[in-house]
Formats: C-alpha cells, structure tokens, sequence
C-alpha cells in the first residue's frame, strides 16, 4: 500500500508541472474536437500531431498523446447524442438512447450524465490500473484463440439483448454484420473474397466507413424526408442539467458500467469494444421496465458511457505492461513511443517509472480536465441542435466527407460510405436496426480470427471450447444469456413488436 | 426511430399482410444471394482447417433462412405497411458525397467543398442557391482551417489538377 | 459563381510564372504503406524529419495502408513524377510483393527511381519462454523432428513476419502449422503467453520482451550482432549462416521523375543519414543504416532487383 501510495504521489508529481499540465491540456482539446468531428479520428489526429512531439520530452509527449485519445473518446459520445453518428465502435450504444434523449430534448441531461459517468470511470479505472495494473496482466494471459472466441459469442448475444424489436429482424443484422466483416483478404490464405475485384476492398471495410453510411448518411436522408421528426429536435430545448432524479437513476448504471468496462478494458484482443454492449445489456435485462431502453433511457446513456470510458482507460494495460498493443490507436502509441526512444515491454514500469506512473496520474488529470472543458461546452452543443437543418446537414455531410477521406486518404472510402448510406436507408425502411449489424461487424473481424487460429492450435478440434475452462464458461453464461432473451418473446408471441 | 406505423386498418388487408416485412424479407434473400454468388468459388477447407468460404457461406445459409421466415410471416401476421420512398433525398445526398469523392483529388477541398455542398443542399425543399452559396463557402473556409491548419491533416486544398498554378 | 470562376483563373496565370522557381517550392508528400506508428512509418518519420530541413519545404507523410503495402506503392507510382509524390519503399512491397501479387499493378525494378536506402530493422528468429530448445542447433533439430506438434504465428500474409519465416522454413525444408494473425500485437501476444511456439519478426517488435525475458531469442538473421541486442547471436555463429535477412526501408520516386530533383532527395536523404540525431534515432530502434557505398539511386535500383530475385522463388513454392 505504501509502495502504492509513492508511486502515485511521484506520478502526480510529473504529470503536475506546469508544462504537463499544458501537454495534458492541449492533448484534451484536440482530442475533444476531434472526437466531435465526425470520421475524424485520433488515429490520423495522432499520426499527424506525431512530428510535433519531436521537441517534447517522451513523458510530456506521451501525456498529451494520450489525452488525444481520451479526448476523442469524450467527444465522440457528444457527436454520438447529438447527431446520431458514432465515430468509433465503443459509441455505437450511446447512439442507441442519447440521441432518442435529444430527440426529447434531453440532449443536456443526456451529455452532463455521460460527462460525469465517464469522469467517475475515469478516476475509479486509474486506481484500478494503479493498483492492479499488473497482477490483472497475468490473468489476460489466460486468454488464447479459444476464449476470445468464446467471448465473442458473448458478445454476440448482447447484440441480440440490444435489440429493441424483434429478435428475427435483429438476428438477420447481427449475420448481415457478420458476413460484411468477411469481406476483404482472407488471413489466412490470401485469397480476396467477395471484394468484387475493387482493390480497395482488398483490407475489408473499414467500420468509420460503414458506421458513417449506415447511421450517419441514413439518418440525414430519413430526416430530410420528415420534417417533423427533425424538428423535434430543434423545438425542445429541456434542461440543461440532470435533475436529481436523472442522478438517482444513473449512480448504480455508472457503477457497473465502470466495473464492466475496466475489466473488459485489460484483454489485450481489445476487449473494451464489448464494454458499453455488456453494460447495456446488463441494464436493459435488470430494468424493471426494459421497454423503456432505446426510447431515452438515462441509465442507457450513463451505464455505457462509464464503460467505455474505464475501457479506453484500462486498454492501456496491456501496452504499458506487456509491451503488446490491443487496438489501433495503441498500436500508434508504441509507434510513439517508439519514436521518443521508449520502446514498450514488460519493463517500463521498472525502468521508466516516471513515465509509468507519470502517465497514470495524468489520466486522472486528463479527465478532470475534460469535465472541466466539456460541461461548459454543453450549453454551447445544446444550441447547435437550433441550428436549421438545411444547413446542418450540409456541414455534417462535409465534416463525414474531410474524416472519411483522412482516415486512408482514400477516395473509394468516401464513395463506400455513400454507397452504405444507401444500405442503410433501404434497411431502416424495411423497419432493421442498424446497431446490432456494427456490433457484427466489429465482433464478426476478430471472431472468425480467432476461430479459425483455435481451430488450427487444436487441429481442427471443437472440442477446445469446451475444454477450456474459461472458454467453457463464457459459452455457458453465453447460452443462459439468449435463454433469458429469447424466453419472453417466446412466450408472448411476436405481439412485442407492435406494442409501441 | 419513429418508422413503425401503427397498424390501425389492420383486418382488411389482402394476402400480404406486412409489406414492411415482405420487403424485409426479399431484401435479405436478395442480399444472401448476392453475396453467395460473390462467394460460391471459395474453397470451404474442412473443418480441421476452415477454408475461406466456409464462414461466408454459413452466413449466407442463415441469412437467406431469415429472409424466407420473414416472408412466410409476412403472410400471416399484420405488420407496419412498407413506408413511402423519396427519391430527392438519396439522389442529391449520395450524389453529392459521390462529387466529393470525385473532386477532392483533382481540384482539392477548395473546389469539392463547395461544390458537393450546394448539390446535397438542393435535397432540401427550403433550397435557395444564394444561401447555399454563401453558406458552402464560410464552410470550406471553416474546414481548411480547422483540418487544414489545425489538425494538419494531408487533406488536398488545392488539388493536383491546380496544384501546378498555385504554387503556395 | 462566375466571377469567382474569373478571379480563379487570373490568379492561376499570374501564379504560372512562379512556377519556374527551383525544386522544392511547395511541400512534398512522402506515401508511407503502411498504417501510422509500424516500423518503417517511424523510420519515414524520423528521416523525413530531417529531410524538410534540408529541403527547405514540409515532407508529409501520408499513410496508405492496405495489401501488404502495394495499394499505397500503387497509388505512388501512379502519381505525378514531379518530385511532389514520394514514397517509402519497403522489402515487402518492392521484393516479396511480386510473388505474393498475382495482379500487382507496378514492377519494383522498372517503374520508379530509386533515391537511397534509408534503415532496415534485422530479423530475429524467437521462440515461446518455455520452448524446449537452449539454442539455435537445438531448435532446428527439434523443429525438423516434431513438424506436427510445433505452430508458428505471423502477423498475416504478407507481413514480414510472414515472408522472413516462410523463408526461415524452405531453408530448413519444414512445413509447420501456421497461424495467420491480424497484427504482430496478437501474434506476439500469444507467443508470449506460449500458445505458438516460435515466430520471426523484425528486432524493434520483440527487443523489450527478449530483454524482459517473456520470450527467447534465437539468432539474428544478420552478419554482425545488434547493439540492441548484444548476447543475440549472428545466424552465421549459431549454425544457419544462409539465413540473411533484413527489413529494408527506401525512398523510391515515381518513374521518370527529372533527374536534379532525385538527386537532391538523395542528398537530403544522406544528409539526414549522416546527422548524429537522427543516426541515433534510427539506431536506438536497433536498425542498420546503409554504409557509404549502399547509398544512393544506383546501388539501391541493383539492390531491388536481387530483392526480386530472391524472394520470388521461396515465396512461390511455399504452402500459404
């Protein structure tokens, strides 16, 4: 505990020089505004910015890097409520209730409860990293080809939870999500499959690309041809504040969400994109009134967007322990670290502790700041929604346009999201959700993955997933999972559907 | 989203008795269709070692299952009638990003900005070309300075096309 | 709208007559292919760096990640040969790309003008922790004896990790079970968590988890051991001296780019190569750098074409 309370207390003392303290600063404001602006992501953000820390020393470069990505992470939830687009995939459940929470005019409640759920999931994932950091790696390790599997089928199954209608319809975008996710070059044999002969389909579909179209675009055209749904937005301008009332529905939402979300966080396959699904699912199944999510439900909004934000958090984990990056945006921070001389492994923490710890304090600093920057910004986003909708969709349609391309500086991207929006728009009129197909989609790149690897470490084999006891577990709490979904829709019929 | 129209008039109907699901249903056979037959010359491996078809072809297999289920339900259970399409919306919103696509490369952002602007703009009914003008410019003067000059993304300004005579 | 149209082209006309001014007048594009932060992104970085000074305009790096790199070369070829567009080049995409691409849309020897060598990161052959081999003779006897038990992870096709081992394997006519991952992360990730038995990567991947023992390493596939990685034996001292391989990063221009502006990228480029700082850089990543007489367009244009030649025959043959 002592050795505990040192470190941190010499962490606080780099992160809090002044000139930390300005890196950590600019890192967040960049990282808001990024994160805000739709397609624009950190990895081109940081990719960019990566040149200027040249002249930093690497603790300083690394502090404001980071908060780039956290920062982004804060601003996307903003986009996310406020315009129905989710930049990354960790978003794709804020979608789901914020912008149902704006539409009521709610946007206010909806993004002051997602600052303060992903500030508590802040501080609470920093100790957490603190404190645990490294024991918890050694757990991670457990985790072969098999048990990602496994968890991936979990996954799976939050996806049918998250539905908000019926199951059949959902079932059919989760495989429609799964079968996207094999477009592109088979790992294994190099054989391209299903790209149609594009060579710029020869890496997949990229999800920025996909989540654009299919939310993003679809929902300008849907909007466009309603006038009276869009201006709902713009009529109800409600408080600016979370009531006591929208605080006594979220303190337990943020708790569990923080829980899920750290926990899920530390897997080095990147687990945390299953964090804000788990905590979603978690709520709508212990709600006294499930019906109510996906229709403004605060508990939604702050269960998820405590998970993520512990995930983002804890996602450091495997880099600064293990040396192995869990996403892409980790893998660009090695890429800096690599850059200031610092190469990531296993013994950072004990050769570099000031870097180590250095940056888990300013984590925690890093996220006061962005309470601090966004709670004011609230106000501000609240009156963008008055802006008339002829004239912020046209800005919307750019901003997607300029991130879109910057990604892969591709052009087809830009023309793929076109195309998707299309998709999108045709699903939404046969009455499809486009949110379980995304977390198909994301789930589906990394399950055949590590299927298939599994299947190969136990030559050919299916009989791994069992035996593993982790992996016997996750398909257990799988199964009883879909039982506990399917079971009511069957036994009241398929009336659910209509009951709005 | 607001799309399921209550069914009122519900009993009336002839032998469809949800188009909205019908055309759900079509859909994704079509879609399963599609993509087995992108996919039917993948060799499907073993299951010792999965090949590259295997996985898409089993998708295929039970999305075109869902999309028949969906038919057959369709016959007999009273669902949302299929919503009215725009044609204006999809046409001048894709074209427009379509135009971006086109233009960014060649005559940079400066041009494309603009220019897909005001063509998407025209999908709204309170289209008024001034406006949009004025509008689509402030906003690509917005852009290149934020991503431009900000952020320093290597989004093209200029475009190759006019690179050679500005030579900033 | 059409007096803007005007305005424009007045000021295109007036701006002709600047264009005569001498290379570079505007910033140069460096095309990386691969994604932000990989190897040889950051060895584009750190030259490129010192390149602009020297140049007096910005070099920026603008990654186009995708098939193993060819669709960021392609795109590059394609592009004006004006000296604006250039790109880092790399042992995948202008040695290996050609086997491995049936319809590869460049030839690495004949459509482009090679500028010089930058860095290239050695390859290292490395096993699980508990591997049951204390060195390199040991591993290669156990591998030939036990060619089913044993898996051996690459980060996907295409990836060096992948090209290096299956040459790795032909030299030693083993066939093991490879398994393909999404990325040198998982893939280490499970080596270090000893679900794979060995792999071959480039030094700056693996240097921290040799260092920290999660992993043992083998050889280096070079003739001279790394300051890196100094108890790393060469593979010529551990028994394998054939094996010579290392991840090389070059600056190529689009073909027939004029012949002044290649010429001061090269200077640029050695330049930068002999500046202490970004030596330094480059070697702290426990990369080579290329001697006094592996620099320049025309070692580098002989150099690819062996690149070619070598690669072609292995990659070919080998069991995808």
């Amino acid at each position: 505990m002592e050795a505990f309370l040192g470190n941190l207390a010499m962490g606080f003392g780099v992160a809090l020089t002044l000139n930390n303290i300005f890196l950590c600063f600019v890192g967040c404001m960049v990282g808001t505004l990024i994160g805000v602006l739709p397609g624009v992501g950190p990895i081109a953000t940081i990719a960019m910015l990566l040149p200027i820390t040249f002249g930093f020393d690497p603790t300083g470069a690394l502090i404001m890097l980071a908060g780039i990505y956290y920062g982004a992470q804060y601003g996307g939830s903003t986009t996310a409520i406020l315009v129905n687009i989710p930049g990354e995939a960790t978003s794709v459940v804020t979608v789901l209730d914020g912008h149902q929470m704006a539409k009521q005019g709610r946007a206010g409640v909806a993004l002051g409860m997602a600052a303060m759920g992903s500030f508590f999931a802040g501080t609470v994932a920093t100790l957490f990293i603190a404190a645990l950091g490294q024991p918890l790696t050694k757990l991670a390790q457990l985790f072969g080809p098999a048990e990602y599997f496994s968890l991936m089928i979990m996954g799976l199954v939050f996806a049918v939870v998250l539905a908000r209608g019926s199951i059949l319809k959902a079932m059919c975008m989760i495989l429609l999500g799964l079968l996207l996710a094999t477009v592109g070059t088979d790992l294994e044999t190099g054989q391209e499959r299903m790209t149609l002969g594009i060579q710029d389909l020869s890496d997949g579909v990229d999800f920025a690309v996909l989540a654009m179209g299919i939310f993003g675009f679809a929902e300008i055209v849907r909007n466009l041809e309603n006038p009276e749904t869009r201006d709902v937005v713009r009529a109800a301008i409600g408080r600016l504040w979370p009531s006591k009332d929208d605080f006594r529905q979220s303190y337990f939402p943020i708790l569990r969400g923080t829980l899920i979300g750290a926990i899920l966080g530390i897997l080095p396959g990147n687990g945390a994109v299953l964090g804000p699904f788990a905590s979603y699912t978690v709520e709508k199944k212990i709600a006294k009134d499930p019906k109510r999510f996906g229709r403004g439900a605060i508990e939604g909004v702050a269960g998820p967007e405590s998970a993520n934000n512990a995930g983002a958090q804890t996602a450091f984990i495997p880099l600064l322990t293990l040396g192995i990056p869990p996403n892409a945006v980790m893998a660009l921070m090695v890429g800096a670290m690599t850059i200031h001389g610092i190469i990531p492994g296993p013994q950072v923490m004990t050769k570099n502790p000031e870097l180590f710890w250095g940056m888990v304090a300013s984590m925690w600093l890093g996220n006061l700041m962005l309470v601090i920057i966004n709670l004011p910004l609230i106000g501000l986003w609240v009156k963008l929604l008055q802006v008339p909708y002829r004239m912020m969709f046209p800005a919307i349609m750019i901003f997607c346009c300029i991130g879109i391309y910057s990604i892969n500086n591709s052009t087809s991207d830009v023309l793929f999201t076109a195309f998707f929006g299309l998709v999108g728009y045709t699903l939404l009129k046969f009455g499809f959700e486009p949110a379980p197909m995304l977390l198909g989609f994301v789930l589906g790149k990394l399950m055949e993955e590590k299927l298939r690897q599994a299947l190969i470490l136990s030559r050919g084999s299916f009989s791994t997933f069992i035996e593993r006891p982790v992996s016997a577990g996750l398909l257990l709490v799988a199964v009883v999972m879909l039982a506990i979904a399917l079971l009511p829709s069957i036994q009241k019929g398929r009336d659910e559907v209509f009951t709005e | 989203m607001s799309g399921q129209v209550a069914p009122s008039e519900d009993q009336s109907r002839g032998l469809i008795k949800s188009t909205q699901e019908l055309g759900a249903g079509l859909f994704l056979i079509a879609i399963a269709l599609f993509f087995y037959w992108q996919g039917m010359d993948l060799p499907r491996g073993s299951l010792r070692a999965l090949g590259p078809g295997m996985l898409p072809l089993a998708l295929v297999t039970l999305l075109g299952v869902g999309g028949l289920m969906m038919v057959i339900f369709s016959l007999f259970e009273v669902g949302p009638r299929l919503e009215r399409w725009s044609l204006r919306g999809p046409f001048f919103v894709f074209g427009g990003i379509i135009l971006f696509a086109l233009l960014i490369r060649s005559c940079g952002l400066m041009i494309a900005g603009p220019v897909s602007m005001i063509f998407g703009m025209m999908a709204s009914d309170e289209f008024e070309l001034k406006e949009a003008t004025i509008f689509s410019i402030a906003m690509t003067i917005v852009c290149i300075l934020l991503f431009k000059t900000l952020l320093r993304l290597p989004i093209p300004v200029i475009g190759t096309l006019l690179e050679p005579i500005f030579p900033f | 709208m059409k007096k803007l149209v005007l305005a424009l082209a007045a000021t295109a006309m007036m701006a002709g007559a600047a264009q005569a001014q001498s290379y570079p007048n505007r910033p140069v594009t460096m095309i990386v292919p691969f994604a932000a932060g990989g190897p040889t992104d950051i060895v584009a970085r750190i030259v490129g760096e010192h390149m602009s000074k020297t140049l007096g305009q910005q070099i920026v790096v603008e990654n186009v990640a995708g098939a193993g790199g060819t669709t960021g070369i392609t795109r590059a070829a394609q592009s004006k040969n004006d000296g604006y567009t250039i790109m880092m080049g790399h042992m995948g995409t202008h040695g290996a790309a050609p086997a491995l691409y049936a319809n590869l849309k460049y030839d690495p020897v004949k459509d482009f003008e090679p500028v010089g060598m930058a860095a290239g990161t050695p390859i290292l052959i490395v096993g699980k922790k508990n591997f049951p081999a204390k060195d390199l003779k040991e591993m290669m006897a156990y591998l030939k004896a036990n060619p089913d038990k044993v898996n051996q992870a690459h980060a996907g096709i295409g990836a060096v990790s992948h090209m290096t081992c299956i040459m790795f394997n032909s030299q030693l006519g083993i066939k093991p079970t490879a398994v393909p991952y999404s990325g040198t992360g998982p893939a280490l990730n499970d080596l270090v968590s000893g679900q794979v038995d060995y792999m071959c990567d480039q030094i700056v991947n693996l240097v921290q988890q040799i260092k920290a023992g999660s992993i043992k390493a083998y050889a280096i596939a070079t003739p001279v051991r790394s300051p890196a990685l100094p108890d790393v034996p060469t593979t010529v001292e551990a028994g394998m001296p054939e094996y010579q391989v290392t991840a090389w990063n070059a600056i190529f221009a689009p073909k027939d780019t004029p012949k002044e502006v290649v010429t001061a990228l090269t200077d640029a480029l050695n330049k930068a190569l002999d500046d202490e700082a970004t030596k330094g850089r480059l070697l702290e990543l426990g990369g080579v750098l290329p001697t006094k007489d592996e620099r320049g367009g025309k070692w580098l244009g002989e150099f690819v074409g062996k690149e070619v030649a070598r690669w072609t025959p292995v990659l070919k043959d080998a069991p995808k």
